[in-house]
């Protein structure tokens, strides 16, 4: 595969090509109630090539039928010349590189009979529907083994395999007219091994369901509210770190003066990086792809914005230094700015000293969702519990935070010292690019005061 | 590789149906206002179902292999469950048009040009727009041991617009599309430019929000999170999961009487239009809901087997994974052809003296959509006072029940439009639960 890249490369005429060629193995096994909805295999493989001519825009073609090589690096260039730019798009160095980085397989997940990721599925399934109230549940198990190369017209070629696996589970408990759900979900860039072991984490989200069913809704209204890792994690991925990806500010002059680095987004106690090197995490990879190594970036130092997210061209534009997160979700796409493994830096103590002096708040645990736009942000909690003199009490429902993003760092007050990475599913959206594997972490974090909707009074 | 990937089945005394479907789409992108890509995709695949000893396998791919593919497909249906599956035999199909020529056919200049057109249309001091065109042609087969052979030509041609403007920490975010089997007319990119502005130019002042239980407008866009439910409870598989609000509820009057919701799969000239679903069902306009009576649910092969039901033909499916149920285009109340005359608001506002008028909410879609319940910070709306817009409106958030706010309906607005595979106006809404922040 290697000389049949190096040989259509040889063919363009741009100024800058690069190829992408992906072979990905994966299988799928989900479960609706007791019953198995599907057990099955899919074999996918396609390339991607996108050229640039000087003081022209890119030319991209992406396809199925790897036959057509050289006549897709040829489509490419045409189209790149096809568009004309007064300001010539520039990409940054990165020094080349040749390397085959081989992920472990931990157990490659081809060599596993479907039937067997059915039973280990149908187990998982099994811990929810035992819990008394549910009624409903959907579990699904996906794998996957990706071939991949890449190189381009600087002299960079990698070759790598990656592993990937995923687990989830939704139990759905009813009573009469109340329906309420738990959510359990794992991503980890690993192969069979990693999927062991999982089941009590099916059983305590059945568990959670049903506990729903008896708990009230929360109190709408401002409190002050401590976020469990995981919906920390989400936070600072959604509600922050979209804004810190160069290609929202770096053509839009007025966006660029929101994001300027050195602006105060926090207090002091306030650490926000991405690491796409991170050892072990389904966001990590040696390199991003357009070929840059990845890296950890301070994001916010001690409440202050000290760097972004780039990819070639945003660094180039922006006068600043590749970070590796230039990411596609497949061969039918572009490489976009994307984050990798995000995180809130550690604080100190411990969750009981970070709530020990909180009267009346909220512990907000968990997400079904959030979503934000721009400055506004509103994510869904799968639970809560009531703070009360400095304990924590009943759990509570329907619990919903909203707010505006600047408000609600700036608001952030003490963290605990209890970090961890939240290794989840699912994955991230942006441009039409979904699922990205991406992992974020946090500690326990207080926020002094924020809005709490749910039941919200008519 | 079709034909082979079904000779096989049947070789193995099996049945089974396949989907293949080649798209080639091209689309070009303009960000800030200037024109960085092009871009070229070619894709081409085969989803196959079996069903071997009444047990069902699925398998896809986009190599050209159909003995793997079939192996695969028998290996997934050796675990499978026992579905009674019968695929459809062959039968006429509608005749729609889902194909155009000069759509097709236009070249890449022809699809820029559109995009330079409305840049500079759209373009205003202190203000960003990017625009993106994409057009898509694609062939479909759909495949069966039943003997069903039916095949189309699909063209597709999205403009989407968004405008951006950011004033200190206040970011404003304007946006609308066009969808259409043809190119955007001369009609369609003025309503473009139009809705831009509407939603534009009212915006730029920031209002304070009212509170409490008030007169709200939702406009087609901000109906999303209103429709939602719906959708999720008028599926065939929710119903047979037991968990459709509406699953019992088939000729009971649920809704106001004024409303109705069709899926129409044979609108003309509309992208989601096809003679049959992908798995050869032959398409034909379903009541969902008429006159506020709930009259049916959308089942594909495999849910209306296990419901003992008929497909509808709605089901869909990609190269990779089952197939699964999908609308086609939504049609809320009764559609006229083209755009409506009412302008922003629908002509709804003129009673309104205090209240909102919503385009879009933030977080559609999570938490328990399914019961009805909703509760969303807005993220583009408008104050009301006294029958005009008097703002915009930031810090706010709206709660109710679909099912009690469509139990009576206040009015319906003038502004009928399609917005991506949904026609819906306007609708007033009373008692919308209305909280500042």
């Amino acid at each position: 595969m290697k000389d049949r890249l190096a040989a259509a490369l040889q063919t363009s005429r741009a100024d800058y090509t690069e190829i992408r060629v992906e072979h990905t193995w994966s299988s799928a096994v989900s479960f609706r109630g007791a019953r198995l909805e599907s057990a099955t295999a899919g074999e996918d493989r396609g390339g991607f090539v996108r050229a640039l001519h000087d003081g022209c825009g890119w030319g991209i073609a992406a396809f199925t039928s790897l036959d057509e090589l050289p006549a897709m690096v040829r489509r490419a260039t045409e189209l790149s010349r096809a568009v004309r730019l007064d300001r010539p798009i520039r990409l940054a160095p990165v020094a080349p590189v040749t390397a085959e980085a081989l992920l472990d397989l931990d157990g490659d997940v081809r060599g596993v009979p479907l039937a067997e990721k059915k039973r280990l599925l149908e187990g998982y399934n099994g811990e929810m529907l035992a819990v008394p109230g549910v009624v409903d549940t959907q579990a699904v198990y996906r794998d996957e083994v990706t071939e991949y190369w890449f190189t381009n017209s600087e002299g960079t070629s990698l070759h790598e395999l990656r592993p990937e696996i995923t687990l989830s589970g939704t139990a759905i408990a009813r009573r009469n007219g109340t329906i309420e759900k738990g959510l359990e979900s794992i991503g980890l860039r690993q192969g069979w091994r990693g999927a062991q072991q999982q089941a009590a984490g099916f059983g305590a989200a059945a568990r959670r369901a049903a506990a729903l069913l008896d708990a009230p809704s929360v109190k709408g209204g401002a409190y002050p509210v401590v976020l469990d890792n995981e919906l920390a994690g989400v936070f600072i991925h959604e509600a922050f770190g979209h804004l810190s990806e160069a290609d929202f500010v770096y053509e839009n002059p007025q966006a660029r003066e929101m994001m300027t680095l050195g602006r105060r987004f926090g207090r002091a106690v306030l650490n926000v990086g991405d690491n796409g090197a991170a050892p072990g995490l389904r966001g990590t990879l040696p390199y991003d792809d357009e070929g840059t190594p990845t890296q950890d970036t301070p994001l916010i130092r001690e409440g202050i914005l000290v760097g972004r997210l780039h990819s070639r061209e945003t660094a180039a534009t922006l006068g600043e230094r590749p970070t590796g997160n230039a990411r596609a979700i497949s061969f039918r796409h572009a490489p976009i700015v994307r984050m990798t493994n995000t995180y809130i830096a550690n604080g100190t103590g411990t969750f009981a000293d970070l709530i020990r002096d909180i009267k009346l708040g909220v512990y907000a645990c968990s997400a079904f969702g959030g979503q934000t736009l721009l400055e506004n942000f509103s994510f869904t909690a799968a639970y809560g519990h009531m703070i009360r003199d400095g304990a924590v009490a009943e759990l509570v429902k329907d619990v919903v935070l909203a707010g505006s993003l600047f408000q609600t760092l700036d608001r952030i007050e003490r963290l605990a010292g209890d970090f961890r990475w939240n290794q989840m599913g699912g994955g991230c959206g942006k441009g039409g690019q979904f699922p990205l594997p991406v992992t974020e972490g946090a500690p326990h974090v207080r926020i002094e005061q924020a809005l709490i909707g749910g039941d919200v009074p008519a | 590789m079709i034909e082979r990937a079904i000779e096989l089945v049947r070789a193995r005394a099996a049945t089974g149906d396949a989907l293949w479907r080649r798209a080639e789409r091209t689309s070009v992108t303009f960000e800030s206002g200037r024109l960085k890509s092009c871009a070229a995709t070619e894709e081409t695949g085969v989803n196959l179902r079996v069903l071997v000893d009444g047990r069902m396998g699925v398998a896809g791919t986009t190599a050209d292999d159909a003995d793997d593919l079939v192996a695969r497909a028998v290996a997934s249906a050796a675990l499978g469950e026992l579905v009674p599956i019968t695929f459809p035999g062959t039968a006429p199909l509608p005749d729609i048009s889902t194909f155009s020529s000069p759509a097709a056919d236009a070249p890449l200049e022809r699809l820029t040009a559109i995009g330079t057109e409305l840049v500079s249309r759209v373009s205003r001091e202190g203000c960003q727009v990017s625009v993106t065109i994409e057009r898509e042609v694609a062939q479909t087969r759909v495949v069966n041991t039943a003997g069903t052979d039916a095949g189309y030509r699909t063209s597709t041609v999205v403009v989407g617009i968004d405008l951006s403007r950011f004033a200190g920490d206040d970011v404003l975010f304007v946006s609308d599309q066009y969808a259409g089997a043809g190119l955007p007319v001369a009609a369609d990119l003025d309503a473009l430019v139009r809705s831009i502005d509407d939603r534009y130019t009212p915006a730029v002042r920031v209002v304070t929000p009212p509170e409490g239980s008030l007169t709200v407008v939702f406009t087609p866009s901000g109906l999303s999170a209103i429709l939602l439910p719906l959708e999720q409870a008028l599926s065939g598989k929710t119903v047979l999961q037991g968990i459709s609000p509406l699953g019992a509820k088939t000729g009971e009057r649920v809704f106001d009487e004024r409303f109705s919701l069709y899926d129409d799969p044979l609108v003309p000239g509309h992208p989601a239009s096809r003679p049959c679903d992908d798995e050869g069902t032959p398409s034909r306009r379903l009541p969902l809901i008429e006159r506020g009576v709930v009259r049916g649910f959308v089942y594909d092969l495999e849910t209306a087997a296990r419901a003992q039901a008929a497909s509808t033909g709605h089901g869909a499916r990609g190269t990779f994974g089952k197939p699964h149920i999908a609308y086609s285009s939504l049609i809320v109340g009764k559609r006229e052809a083209g755009r409506g005359t009412g302008g922003f608001g629908g002509g709804l506002l003129h009673g309104i003296t205090d209240g909102l008028l919503i385009d879009d909410l933030i977080g559609v879609g999570q938490g328990n959509v399914i019961g009805g319940a909703f509760s969303h910070p807005v993220a583009l709306a408008y104050r009301v006072e006294r029958g005009a817009i008097t703002g915009r409106v930031k810090e706010a958030a709206v709660a109710g029940n679909v099912y009690d706010l469509l139990g009576r309906i206040g009015d319906f607005g003038t502004d009928g439009r399609w917005l991506g595979n949904r026609w819906t106006a306007s609708l007033l809404l009373e008692g919308v639960s209305v909280a500042r922040r």
